[in-house]
């Protein structure tokens, strides 16, 4: 679509994003330490990890919300460590954030506006004077919004002020919000909080339409296993800022380390751990959600 | 094509009228209102009301909470005092100009007035705006106010008469320090600021204010208001934006200073008490009572405060209210003033904490200029439609 898309071209098998030995710490605290992971392009690539393990500091490292004190962050070949949070969104990465954070006076159309801002070709001078370029421009910008509003359903609140929305729907606006970057790569802290099962599995559909219609890479931050095991091709597990697994959901959730970090285990006893309380079909069977505890306790 | 066509023509319309109706006040505004008072608080007033369209684009679209407007203004009306006081002295010395302003030389000198008030009060923006826009809330406020408070002692304080003075204290020394600049001659600015450029102004500026906020620009400058790293995390740059209102807020005060300095029927000395806290206060009261981010709240908050704060003081003057003083010596209608106002704002402040218009315009609904309804084109994706339908 984009210009700068197109310099890819058909090398898909270079990685999105590549996070090397990044370290971040808030006074005393290690918040993050000596991360490495990388991301495949158009990977649904899930990061989990308990409560206070360092998930979304990681997602503020990627934006440029903090700059990470050690390491670097490359994303399509650029180094990251140099650029603003604007700069990083328009090189295509978008986000959305774990407390919902929409425009809250402005209408749901607005909202979604505001994300093409810097796509737009009419500048300041040319919307004072109103030129043929600023209607064009602003229609364009409409119908695309629209376009993106219809996807999860919100066309028909378009000119709703944001805040009286439900909060599923605020949460799906963001979504939207983010997709109107065109961006490459796509961020997702917590999509799922407070969805019902069947919102849920709703979710896990549209993510995975997203990625193939809009061939994006997606980072996802949840607590809910039913997403992250049913939706995940890769997973990396934090714990108190430090990696202790990464691989596939299968491999993941026998990890001793993971089930230590989730259930209170023991280490040296996780090898013996009786019933990994597991799904034998991850995602979409009819039993609870595996590591229900957790979920249940999202306080960060 | 056709839209476009009706949309210029429009806008041709539009323009014809109010020339028409600018010209018509420039020369029927005595007959309109006989009183001078009356005339200069009636321009006053739009001059306030230009105020309050610049300080909204920071304090209300924007969200920064800038209290030192007056120092914009002042250095806005200093500038056109200054340059409309030198080409005008120049004019009269060629013998193209008598001692009183023309109409037809306005012409001549009101836009390089404007134009260099609005370009230096800019300028003084971009630098108080640069450094000070990475402080946020209160700390921002404290900066603009020091700002506004150094401009404003530094002429007033800068020594006169003294003598020969070189440098920078010479320079300021005819400013004229407290007593204010009357000219390079001190025979008073030449008040070519009639009715056709203020009224002008203040459509001009409205109308400006009004595309700037409804384009992507004032959006995304609202966005930013409303949450700063979700603003960033969808492209936009907080400090550029930021920098780029508090510019646009500072060239706007500065034009209204221009029009204040050469106003006619106003003041012709530029003071420096003029532009006191009390009159960033005044702005900022305009901004938040007619509600923050609104246009037309501005527009009404400019129009009203200018009123309460200075009618009760012109009533004064008339000599039905000379005649109820005299039979009432104790009543101090300053006093009262204050309490009108204060009750007004109180008020206001428990029944429509908003402001009386929130951020909503007159003449405009939320819907109105949704262009683009999902069924109203054809070209829509096929799910889109498939979704309109089914609910």
């Amino acid at each position: 679509m984009s210009a700068y898309r197109n310099d890819q071209g058909a090398e898909a098998i270079a990685p999105s994003m590549v996070l090397s030995s990044v370290t971040k710490t808030f006074g005393g605290l290690r918040a993050v330490g000596n991360v490495s992971f990388t991301v495949p392009e158009r990977s649904i690539f899930g990061l989990i990890g308990p409560n206070g393990a360092g998930k979304t500091t990681v997602f503020n490292l990627i934006t440029g919300v903090y700059k990470p004190d050690l390491g670097t962050i490359v994303f399509h070949g650029t180094d990251l460590g140099p650029h603003k949070p604007s700069q990083i969104a328009r090189l295509g990465v978008a986000r959305t954030f774990q407390n919902i954070r929409l425009f809250g006076q402005l209408t749901v159309l607005e909202n979604v506006l505001v994300a093409c801002e810097n796509r737009r070709k009419a500048g300041l001078f040319s919307a004072l004077l109103r030129s043929p370029l600023f209607y064009r421009d602003e229609e364009e910008m409409k119908e695309r919004a629209l376009k993106l509003l219809a996807i999860f359903d919100l066309d028909g609140m378009a000119d709703e002020i944001s805040t009286s929305l439900s909060y599923g729907n605020q949460r799906r606006l963001e979504i939207a919000r983010a997709m109107m970057l065109e961006p490459k790569l796509l961020l997702l802290d917590e999509p799922a909080a407070g969805m019902n099962y069947g919102e849920a599995e709703g979710l896990k559909k549209q993510i995975r339409w997203l990625r193939d219609e809009f061939k994006l890479t997606v980072v996802l931050v949840e607590h809910n296993m039913q997403v992250v095991m049913g939706v995940c091709e890769q997973l990396h597990v934090l714990d108190h800022g430090e990696t202790i697994a990464s691989g596939t959901p299968d491999e993941v959730r026998k990890h001793p380390k993971v089930l230590a970090a989730y259930l209170g285990e023991e280490v040296e006893d996780g090898q013996e751990a009786p019933e990994p309380p597991l799904p034998k079909h991850h995602g979409h069977g009819e039993e609870e959600p595996p590591y229900a505890a957790p979920e249940t306790t999202e306080l960060e | 094509m056709s839209p476009t066509g009706r949309r210029i023509g429009k806008q041709v319309l539009g323009t014809v009228i109010v020339l028409a109706l600018v010209v018509g006040l420039e020369f029927g505004f005595e007959k309109v209102l006989p009183d001078a008072a009356w005339r200069q608080l009636a321009l006053f007033a739009m001059v306030n009301v230009i105020v309050a369209l610049s300080l909204n684009v920071i304090n209300g679209m924007a969200g920064q909470f800038s209290i030192g407007h007056a120092g914009f203004v002042g250095i806005g009306a200093y500038s056109a005092a200054i340059i409309a006081g030198t080409m005008h002295a120049s004019l009269v010395a060629s013998g193209q100009s008598g001692a009183d302003p023309t109409f037809a030389n306005s012409f001549l000198i009101m836009p390089v007035a404007l134009l260099g008030a609005g370009v230096i009060a800019g300028l003084f923006g971009f630098v108080v705006g640069l450094p000070s826009l990475r402080l946020k809330g209160d700390y921002l406020a404290i900066v603009t106010l020091g700002f506004a408070e150094i401009f404003r002692l530094v002429i007033a304080t800068s020594q006169t008469g003294v003598g020969n003075q070189s440098g920078l204290s010479g320079l300021l020394a005819k400013l004229g320090g407290q007593n204010g600049y009357a000219g390079p001659d001190s025979t008073g600015v030449p008040q070519y600021a009639g009715p056709f450029w203020i009224f002008g102004a203040v459509i001009l500026c409205t109308v400006i204010a009004w595309r700037m906020k409804f384009s992507g620009w004032g959006r995304a400058l609202r966005a930013l208001r409303e949450d700063e790293i979700a603003s960033a995390a969808v492209g936009v740059d907080p400090t550029r934006y930021k920098v780029y209102s508090f510019v646009i807020a500072a060239v706007g005060a500065g034009v209204a200073g221009g029009l204040l300095a050469s106003m006619r029927d106003g003041n012709p000395t530029v003071q420096p008490d003029q532009f006191t806290f009390t009159y960033s206060f005044d702005a900022i009261t305009m901004v938040i009572l007619g509600g923050s981010g609104s246009v037309s709240g501005a527009i009404f908050g400019g129009v009203f405060v200018t009123f309460t704060v200075k009618m009760i003081e012109q009533l004064q003057g008339l000599e039905s209210v000379q005649a109820l003083k005299a039979a009432h010596p104790a009543l101090d209608l300053n006093a009262l003033r204050m309490v009108v106002y204060a009750a007004v704002l109180i008020t206001l402040m428990i029944l429509r904490p908003e402001g009386l218009f929130g951020e909503r315009e007159l003449f405009r609904s939320a819907k109105s200029k949704r262009a683009i309804k999902p069924n109203g084109a054809g070209d829509k994706p096929a799910e889109a439609t498939e979704k309109e339908a089914s609910s």
